[in-house]
């Protein structure tokens, strides 16, 4: 059995099993795994930091999109309405009801805006090679704590499921805002895939002031 | 192989960076420090029996009403699974038994059964009980889709007394039932399945 470490920057404690490992110079696009509970530990990926910043503006842009056209329609006896997302939060004033509305704005809207948001806040100026803005730890810390609570692709799967449910109820007709967020969940997934934590925390101590 | 804390040190949960176990903070993420999460099982009790007795009036009270030419008709999950099937929809009726019962009542036994087994010792393959956690982790989410669905056919379908589809108090029960799941299994502290079993072979 190994001794305890004497250079501390020269190991890594898994996240999730807190098995040591020595860290060696991983190339992009390999993949550094706990040897006992599998966990990724360093996955660096060529040009990561562009890639989170592009796919993060995308993702700004498109639920800009997505936010102002309707997602779905529907018809019943000659009567039609439309629904865009915003109508869809704002749907549910009275109550415990504004519940629903409050997950859908924060799932669905808020909290991966903010994700992206606070990607860019950090990523930016270290792609630049300047040093971090203030609170850039708490920043990215941050958008780390909130990707399981970003959930377009759930909401996009509950729209497959609403149609089937509504079946024979009414006629639905899906809008442009239905494709630009299936395009947004793709853009989503690429930009969760794209970030290498361990990459961007050594950045950050490195160049910190 | 050995862990931090066997080899007194601290590993961050965040980033993984390892510390002299005196630090308080981070020097990397700047995230607090500790060996393990303090009083992660207790956390966890209390999110999921809080996420349980959520779900008892989310069973109890009615998902959503249709309102058809101004008749009302609700119906709470069981009820509609009974409603599809009976209607021949098998598929239907499979997707809302696995999303609203089979997956959140499966949430909650392997989250208790974790906490059991960390608590007692259990000599149980830390592996498997990995596996049931970050299955746990990654349906915990998807249960979700109930809300949503909710919200989707509630706030498209209102033409007034012709058709509309109106929530009903079970779903909001069920929304805070899945938030407080999901906290309930973020605050397992997985290390701690590995303490007991240190020197398990992969």
């Amino acid at each position: 059995m190994p001794e305890a470490p004497k250079n501390l920057d020269g190991v890594i404690a898994c996240p999730s099993c807190d098995l040591l490992h020595e860290v060696e110079d991983i190339r992009p696009g390999q993949r550094a795994k706990c040897v006992r509970c599998h966990t990724t530990l360093i996955s660096p990926k060529a040009d990561s930091m562009d890639r989170t910043i592009a796919l993060s503006l995308a993702s700004v842009m498109l639920m800009i999109g997505a936010l102002s056209f309707p997602f779905l329609g529907m018809s019943k006896a000659g009567l039609e309405r439309q629904a865009s997302i915003v109508d869809l939060i704002m749907a549910f004033s009275q109550g415990w009801y504004q519940l629903l509305g409050l997950c859908v704005l924060l799932f669905v809207v808020a909290l991966p805006m903010l994700r992206a948001g606070l990607l860019i806040y950090t990523i930016w100026p270290l792609r630049n090679g300047k040093p971090p803005l203030p609170h850039a730890k708490r920043a990215f810390a941050l958008a780390e704590t909130l990707t399981p609570w970003t959930m377009t692709e759930i909401f996009i799967l509950g729209t497959v499921v609403s149609l089937i449910k509504i079946g024979g109820l009414a006629k639905v007709s899906f809008g442009t805002s239905f494709w630009l967020f299936c395009v947004l969940v793709l853009v989503v997934a690429f930009q969760n895939a794209s970030v290498c934590r361990w990459t961007i925390w050594q950045t950050i101590k490195k160049v910190q002031p | 192989m050995i862990s931090a804390r066997e080899s007194g040190l601290v590993g961050c949960h965040k980033c993984g960076t390892v510390h002299e176990p005196s630090l308080r903070e981070c020097r990397t993420c700047g995230a607090g420090l500790r060996s393990r999460k303090p009083n992660s099982l207790q956390n966890t009790w209390a999110w999921l029996i809080t996420g349980l007795v959520f779900y008892i009036p989310a069973n109890m009270f009615p998902l959503l009403t249709n309102r058809v030419l101004g008749s009302d008709d609700g119906h709470t999950i069981i009820e509609g699974v009974i409603l599809f099937y009976k209607k021949g929809d098998f598929l239907v009726a499979t997707v809302i038994l696995a999303a609203s019962l089979i997956i959140p009542i499966t949430k909650f036994l392997i989250i208790g059964f974790l906490i059991l087994s960390i608590r007692f010792r259990w000599d149980l393959s830390a592996h498997a009980r990995l596996v049931l956690y970050e299955l746990v982790e990654f349906i915990g989410r998807w249960s979700m889709i109930d809300v949503f669905v909710v919200a989707l056919m509630a706030g498209l379908i209102r033409l007034g007394a012709i058709i509309s589809i109106l929530p009903g108090p079970g779903s909001v029960c069920f929304a805070l039932s899945v938030i407080f799941t999901m906290i309930s299994a973020q605050s397992i502290d997985t290390k701690l399945i590995w303490d007991q079993t240190p020197k398990e072979r992969k």
